[in-house]
Parts: C-alpha cells; structure tokens; sequence
C-alpha cells in the first residue's frame, strides 16, 4: 500500500505550511483582525529564508531568516489597521500584493535554484514500523514544530490569562479597554506574531519542503491558510485536523494519477478546493458553532475614544 | 584634381560611409522570454540562445532580453515597443505570443519573426521547434537500460502536442533496450512552475516502484533533485540537471538553441531571411543527449552514442512502423515512418504508457 | 482619541480638495519609493519615470492600451465596489471573469462561420450573466449556510481555473491547433470592433465601461437600493432595524459583482485575446479590488484609479524594454500605491485639532 503511505505520510509535510499560517492566523482573529496578507508573508519569508539557506548552508538562520520577514511585513499591515485605521480586507490586500511583488523582485536571481532539504527524522525502531512508522515518525523537524505550536497556542488561548485577556479583546475591544486591557498593544503583538507563524510557514516551504524558490511557488496556500481558520471553527485541533485533511487530499489527486486511475486530472487537482467549500457549507450552517467561536469584533477597526 | 582622383576619393568617401553605417548601427533583436531565466530549463536555454547570439556577432548585434513576460495583451505590448523602437528582429520564446507576432509581422514586412514553438508561418515569419523527441528516445534508451524494477514514471505539466511525441519517443526508445517493461506511470500538474507539486509528484511515483522518473518540461528542478534524494533516477528534458542529481542524474535532452538561431540572425541580416518552418533536432545541434550516468556502462554509452549518430545523420528516426497504440490500434503500420506533420500532430500515446488524454 | 499629540475624531463629510490632496501625496511618496528601488536596481529613474507615466500618453496606440487595459479594471472595480460598500467581500472576480469568458465563448466557437450581428451581443448577455452565476453560488452559500463568501468565492476561482483548463484540453480545442490548449480564433463578428486607427487596439469594451460606471454613479447616488446597501455595511444594526434585509444585500452585490466580472471576461476573450485561452487575465480580478479601494469605493473615484492604475501597468510594459527593469516591479509599485493610499486617506476620514472639543449632551462615546 504505497500510495497510501505516500498519502498519508506526506499530507504531513505538505499541511505543514498551511498549518503553521492557519495557527498563525487563528491568534491573529481572535484578537479581532483579519489579516489576508498570509500570501504575500509567505511569499517574502519563502524568498528571504531561500536566499539565507543558500548562502550560509545552514537551515535554522534560513527558517530564522524567514521568521522576521515575516514580522516585518506583518508590521506594515499592523501600522496600516492599528494606526491608521485603514478597512482590514483593503490593507491585508494591499500588503499582501506587496509581500508578493517583493519577494518575486528580491530572488529573481535565485528563481529555479534548490538546496538540500532539512533531513526527516529518523527514530530507531517506531521510523521502521509499516504505515504508521513513516507517517508519525518519519518527518523532519518543523512537522513536530506545528504540531507542538497548535498544543501551545490551544493552551495559551484557553487556559491561561493572556490568552484570555486577548479573546476579550477580540470580542469587544472597548469593553476590554474599559476594563483596563490594551486592545491596540495586544492586537500588535498578536498580528507581530501571524507574521512570524507566516514567515516559519514560508521560509518551511522553500528551504525545506520542495526545496526551491520560484516566484509564485506559494500557489494559492496562504489563502487556504484563511480558509483553514474559518473551516476549524477557530479551534486550533480542528484546523489541524482541517490542514491535514487538505494535504492529504491535494496528494490524493497525484497518487491516484500514479496509479493509472483515469479520472481527469483537472478534476483531481479541484477537489481539495470543492472539499473546503462542502465542509465550510456544513460547519457555517451550524449557527450556534460560529456564533460561539467566531470573534465578535472580526474585522471591524478599534478607535479607543478615551 | 584629375578625374580618377575624384573618383577615387568620392568611391572612398562612400566606402567610408557604407563602413561607418554599417559599424553604427547593429542589427537590434528583441528577444522574448516568457518565465524568469534560472539554472536551468527552458527560459534558461533560450536565455543561453541570445547569449550565444551577442557573442557571435559581437558588435553587429544588440540583443535585448525581456524575461518573465507572461503570454497576452503584455507582451504585445512589448513587442509592440521594440518594433516602434526600431528592432529589426524578434525572437519570440513562447507558443503563446504566437498570434500577435504574427499580426506585427503582417504589419512590418521588413521585421523579421522567430517564433519558437508555434506551427503558423509568413513571409518573414519563421518558426522553430526542437526535436525534443530524438533526446528523449536516447534518453527512453538509457532508462530501459538501467531499471531494476521495470516501472519508469513521468511526470509533465499540460498535455501539450510536444509533450505526446516525446512521451511517446521515450518509451519507444525504453522498449528497444528493455522488453520486459511494466507500464509506465505518468502524472499531470496542470499548473506550471508549482514546485511542491512537482516534489510530490515524484514522491508519489517513487512510492509506487518507479525507479527512473521523466521530468517533461519540469518548471523547476524540483523533481529532479527530489529524484536524487529519493535514490531514484532521473531523466530531464532542456537542460543538464546533473548540479541538482550528481549521482542519480542518468540523461538529458540538452537543448542549444545557438546555431539555428546564428542561422536565422544571419539570414535576416543578409535580407534573406526565409518564413520557414524550422524542425530541428540533432542534425543541426539543436538537441543532443548530456549528463549520461557513469552507471551505465561504456558499450550501453557507446549504444546511445551511436544510435545519436545516426539521426544526426538522418537515417534513423524513432517513429518507424510497426508502433501500436494504447487503444489497441496500429498507429504507424509496419515499413512506415511518420513525417514531420505526422509527428507533429500526433495525438496517440504508444502501448505501455498507462494514461488518459482528454479527447 | 488622540494621535500623536492631537485629538482626532471622524469627519462628517470629505471636501474633493481633501481628496485629490490624498491622491497627490499617495501618487508622490509612491514615486519617491520606486525611485529609491529603481536606483538600487540599477535602473535610470529619469528614463523608468518616462516610460512609467509620459510614454503611455505619447502614441495613439499606447492610449489605446492604456483603454484596453482600464476597461476590465474599472468594470470589474465598479462592480466590487457595490459589495464592498455593503460590506460583502467578492474576492473571487477572477473566477467569475473565466466562468463569464467560458461561456460567452461558446457561441464564437459553436457558430465558428457566422457573420451574424446577434454574436456580440449574445456573447455579452452570456458572459455576463455566466459571471453572475457563478458569484451566486457564493451568495446562495453566504445566504442560505453563512458560509463565508471570502472563502467561497477564492475557492470558486481556483476551481474555475481548472474548468477552463479542462474544457481547453478537450471539448473547446482547436481540432487543427496541434493540441494546443486553446480554441480556434473566433470570427470577426465575435470580436469587440475597434476604433483609433490601424493597429490600436481601444475596442467597445471602453463604451461598456463608460456605461456601466455612469450606471453605478447613478444607482449609487440616486437609489434607495444602494442606500440600503450602504447602511447595511456601515451599520448593520441600524440597518437590520429599518427592516433593510441583509440577504437581498448579498444576492445584488454579489449578482452585480459578478455580472460586471463576466463582462470583463468577454472583453478580453472579444478584445485582444480572440480566442479561449489558458491564460485570460493578468490578475484583473483581484487588480479591480485595488481599484475600487484606490477609487475609494466611489464611481468616479474609480474611474480616475483605474485610468491611473492602466497608465502604470502599460508603462510598467514599456519600461521593461527601455529601461530594463523586472516584471515584478510594477507590481510592488501597485502595492506600494495601495498601502500609501489607505495610510493616507486616514488623515482625510479624520479631522485633527489642538484641545478636545467640547463634550455635549448629546455626543455619545
């Protein structure tokens, strides 16, 4: 059964990206702001983190590299919500576009270069076990990261204080300003650090996951990344099951095809696309579900009038 | 002044001034790529192309390159601009600018067009295709000759024209070195330059016995390199990609697009420029094999090396009859061979290639 | 609130020198910004500027781009702009532009000999109303389930591009295109005429345009319809008060979104293109959003953006061979535009003073 090993094993490095965004974002929303500029931080962080992989053949500096891309361009986006309180879909467009245009104009000489892959794990006995060995113990260091990142944010968001102070806050902003909280600092802090979980998502993807850079090699994931958060009902287990389950049906498609299948591979490269929207369909029609987890605030600018 | 001395001095003069003319003003091309030029593939090879036109020329010329021009109302607009700029020449690297090179043409009887990749032809539009399917058989060779487990993958972008023949050519030329092969596998993208797809693809034929893997038209070396890390081999059309697969690189179909293109460039420079249909393979330099694996042996080296002689002599060409299709049929009867057009619009996959085509 | 040291709070109303003041300051720290870049590209700015913004306006071919490729831009923005006003984000115009192309384009490909004078108009009304399809998908999601018309329609994009991809390398080929993913040119009278001279390509898509941004200036001015729309986007309670529904909202912003979206589509495939191709669009889809927020989601405002936003695309054409700089880098220059403009259109939408002012019984928090 080595398509389905294939599948299944490799729907955990190829969701690592969107995973990692998603999470990213989930923080970000919480603390009542929509970001859309994931594709364009990744696409910067994929650029920059390629760029210092290459020069300096060392993987974490890349990943790390990556990260404060991120941030940086999160940081415009911030300055443009926070302070200038510009509409939240116009400024995650406009940042986003830039985030793009950038990364295409600093590693045009880089385009079609790859380097060595971080290698996958490799644990003495479970790596060998069939099926499962390979799926749960054959993958390379960043996986493990997502998934240790999705426990701690879970946590962070409901069983510690900030993380609650933060979900106030997303709520209602002014609530929680009369209630002493800072919405506008926590809101920085909280897109500061989508654009970080951007930017490892970003950096994974080049440096690791393919690797190569190629403008354009982000190919739509940053947008999934969006649609995860909202398909996992803001819960950070169900966006990891939710990524995982798009990975795996995005590589569906090609083992299928391997196998000599003859389903149109156009109609194989869709499904993952017609499958967020089955199950976005089923999830939002479930009112009480969205009304419970989806911040109030989402999207709306905070103006403090004290 | 005596009479042969004015004649002399005007002559001279109007030497001078043919000379100087001549020296001032070089012969401008507009060179068209439509992806951004990397290590390797086929922007690259074009980007080699005018490299390996300056260099010939030197002075004469002036290659300008416009890379990562997408096809549409874009480019037209830079080819729009080159031509109202003065350019004498276009080079045009992409199927897609087709149509409207051909428009400017009509309207600029003394630009001259090449067009890469295309099938329409005018007075002073000419095109160029490669016989990617000579490489491609040699390189079919290579790969029949060295798998383990009998299954070659495939892996290619859009089901193109092109992409049928040297599929097809492939295979023809696996089987004429191994006859116990098992179907070969291909994968369609159906997106270009999609990276992690390209990376998975090859994973997942990998996953499923595939031991040597076709990266046909690959818009990164991603598959190849994961090829390598994989322990499988790799087979590469445009460029040699041994950089990204140093042990487990087996065969390329190199492409060099200097000499017919020097060709063209002198043609229209002599105002002789012909709007022909250039099919060029590795009679005239266009394709040749490169990057052979050291795994395979001296006399199967010495196998693919000689069969190359021969179509560069032009007598032996890979779709000679009896070829049967993957439907059952007989595509080329026995004692035939197909003809260019033949091979051009050729829509039929060969038996042992276990995919569909729409329509 | 204060910024900076000043209180700031909402304006009541924008004067037009506010306005074009925004536009001038956002135009100039752009330019500032691209210079810098272009100086450390190692292009010339003198030249790069040229080619950006006079050389578009010097040749009556070069205007005729700067139409063709304002048209699709406005038109797509205009439509956007209704929804986004109300606060329905159709993200998703780049697919309804290839669902609209698809099917305006079947009637050239069918009646691939006809001379008729019903084949334009026919293919618009397809197109159109193929896009408004396709964006009701969407609505009929958002309005039935909830579910969110960003995600639906940026995933009904990517599905399209699919469809197209597979109708083009099947029943919609060029039989005697050598396989090629494309179909066969369509027939003179599938093709927008052209006006301007031999070889400039300004075509009916630019009266298409004109008319429907003269429409929306109307319909937004003029209508209780686009009243509603408003209210429900910038007070959705207030709006559900008066009894304005919400869905009705979504299907017309949506419906008219996708309409303007489809006709875009059958600008190009009629236009430049003629034929059905792989490639439809350079962006325009999600282009037109950066228009219809350029334009401050104002009809006019659009119109001026999207012209702007055309001058800068056709330059960015032309000085990729004069002045030798990457296709990227328009790109950033658009994004750059859009970043400056909503930093500052902030000081337009609020009015600063010295000392807070007087706090009256009737002004809530």
């Amino acid at each position: 059964m080595d398509a389905l090993v294939f599948v299944l094993a490799g729907a955990m490095a190829t969701a690592a990206p969107m995973l990692l965004a998603a999470l990213g974002e989930l923080v970000v929303e919480k603390a009542g702001v929509l970001n859309l500029s994931i594709e364009g931080m990744m696409a910067i962080a994929a650029a920059i983190a390629f760029m210092v992989t290459l020069g300096t053949h060392d993987h974490t500096l890349g990943l790390l590299a990556g990260v404060v891309s991120g941030v940086l361009l999160s940081l415009v986006f911030a300055m443009l919500v926070l302070v200038f309180m510009a509409n939240q879909v116009a400024a995650g467009l406009a940042v986003g576009i830039l985030g793009l245009g950038l990364s295409a104009l600093l590693g045009r000489a880089y385009e079609g270069m790859t380097i060595l892959p971080l290698a996958k794990l490799s644990i003495p006995v479970l790596s060998g076990l069939p099926v499962i060995g390979p799926v749960l113990f054959g993958q390379d260091v960043v996986v493990y990261l997502a998934f240790a990142l999705a426990a701690l944010i879970a946590w962070f968001l409901y069983a510690t204080k900030a993380g609650l102070k933060l979900r106030v806050i997303g709520e209602n902003p002014a609530t929680a300003h009369a209630l002493g909280l800072w919405p506008v600092a926590t809101r920085l802090a909280a897109i500061a650090f989508g654009g970080a979980m951007a930017g490892l998502a970003g950096g994974y993807a080049s440096t690791v996951l393919t690797p190569v850079w190629s403008q354009d090699m982000i190919a739509g994931r940053g947008w999934i990344a969006v649609a995860l958060v909202v398909f996992g009902t803001w819960r950070p287990a169900r966006i990891v099951v939710g990524a995982y389950l798009f990975g795996a049906v995005s590589l569906l498609g090609l083992a299928l095809q391997a196998l000599g299948i003859g389903i149109p591979s156009q109609l194989m490269t869709c499904m993952p696309y017609v499958l967020t929207i089955v199950v976005l369909v089923v999830i939002s029609a479930d009112k009480v579900r969205i009304r419970l987890n989806a911040p109030a605030s989402l999207g709306e600018n905070y103006r403090p009038t004290t | 002044m005596t009479n042969w001395m004015k004649r002399i001095l005007v002559t001279g003069t109007m030497l001078a001034g043919l000379v100087t003319a001549a020296h001032a003003d070089p012969f401008r091309i507009g060179y068209l790529i439509p992806n951004p030029v990397g290590d390797v593939g086929w922007s690259h090879e074009l980007d080699a192309g005018a490299k390996a036109i300056q260099e010939h020329f030197g002075d004469k010329v002036e290659v300008q390159t416009v890379n990562s021009l997408g096809e549409g109302p874009d480019a037209t607009r830079v080819m729009d601009k080159m031509v109202a700029d003065g350019f004498n020449m276009l080079i045009l690297g992409s199927f897609g600018y087709q149509q409207d090179g051909l428009k400017l043409a009509k309207r600029y009887p003394n630009l001259s067009v090449v067009h890469i990749g295309g099938y329409l032809n005018a007075k002073n539009f000419s095109t160029l295709a490669p016989r990617h399917y000579e490489a491609a058989y040699l390189c079919g060779m290579a790969a029949g000759m060295v798998t383990k487990s009998e299954t070659l993958g495939v892996i290619a972008a859009f089901p193109l024209p092109e992409v049928l023949n040297i599929m097809n050519a492939y295979v023809l030329g696996a089987q004429s070195t191994n006859q116990s092969l098992k179907p070969v596998k291909v994968i369609w993208l159906n997106s270009w330059f999609d990276p992690a797809k390209e990376k998975a693809s090859a994973e997942s034929l990998a996953s499923q016995g595939s031991d040597v893997i076709y990266s046909l038209f690959p818009g990164t070396p991603a598959p190849v390199a994961v090829a390598e890390q994989l322990g499988v081999y790799a087979t590469v059309t445009h460029s040699d990609n041994t950089k990204y697969a140093p042990t487990k690189h087996l065969c390329a179909g190199q492409l060099n697009f200097g000499p017919v293109l020097i060709d063209k460039v002198q043609q229209a420079m002599d105002k002789a420029f012909k709007g022909d249909d250039v099919f060029a393979g590795v009679k005239e330099g266009t394709i040749a094999v490169a990057g052979l694996n050291n795994d395979l042996s001296a006399d199967q080296k010495a196998q693919i090396l000689a069969t190359q002689d021969q179509m560069r002599a032009g007598t032996f060409n890979p779709f000679t009859g009896p070829i049967a299709s993957n439907d059952g049929k007989d595509a080329v009867p026995a004692g035939t061979a197909l003809d260019d057009a033949a091979i051009k619009s050729m829509k039929f996959l060969v038996k042992g290639i276990d995919t569909t085509i729409p329509n | 609130m204060k910024f900076l040291g000043f209180w700031m709070e909402p304006r009541t109303e924008t004067s037009p020198l506010s306005t074009l003041v925004i536009a001038l300051i956002t135009i100039a720290l752009s330019i500032a910004t691209m210079i810098g870049m272009f100086l450390l590209l190692g292009a010339s700015p003198g030249v790069v500027l040229y080619s950006f913004f006079v050389e578009p306006l010097s040749s009556s071919y070069n205007l005729g781009e700067v139409l063709i490729k304002a048209s699709p831009l406005i038109l797509i923005a205009q439509g956007l702009a209704i929804g986004f006003r109300a606060k329905v984000w159709n993200i998703g115009a780049e697919g309804q532009l290839i669902i609209g192309a698809i099917c305006a384009s079947l009637l050239p490909i069918y009646w691939s000999d006809t001379d008729s004078a019903w084949l334009l108009p026919g293919m618009i009304v397809a197109g159109a109303l193929a896009g408004m399809a396709w964006a009701g998908i969407a609505a009929f999601l958002r309005t039935k389930f909830n579910a969110s018309e960003i995600i639906v329609t940026l995933m009904l994009t990517e599905i399209a591009k699919q469809v197209l991809y597979y109708l083009l390398t099947g029943a919609l080929r060029d039989p005697s295109g050598y396989n090629f993913p494309q179909s066969v040119m369509f027939p003179d009278a599938g093709l927008y005429p052209t006006f301007g001279g031999e070889g400039v390509r300004a075509n009916l898509s630019v009266f298409i345009t004109l008319a429907m941004t003269v429409g929306c200036w109307i319909f937004v001015t003029k209508t209780f319809a686009a009243f509603r729309l408003l209210v429900g986007g910038v007070a959705p309670d207030a709006a559900r008060y008066a009894g304005f529904s919400q869905r009705q909202a979504i299907w017309i912003s949506m419906l008219i979104g996708g309409a303007a979206a489809g006709l875009a589509g059958v600008g190009e495939i009629a236009g430049p293109i003629g034929k059905l191709q792989p490639i439809l669009s350079p962006g325009y889809g999600y282009a037109g959003i950066i228009v219809a927020f350029l334009g401050g989601l104002n009809p006019i405002g659009i119109f001026f953006a999207g012209l702007f936003m055309a001058v800068i695309y056709v330059g960015g054409d032309i000085a990729l061979v004069s002045a030798g700089i990457p296709t990227s880098a328009p790109v950033v220059f658009q994004g750059l535009l859009l970043v400056f403009y909503l930093a500052s259109s902030f000081f337009m939408r609020f009015k600063f003073r010295a000392l807070p002012r007087e706090r009256t019984a009737t002004e809530g928090v």
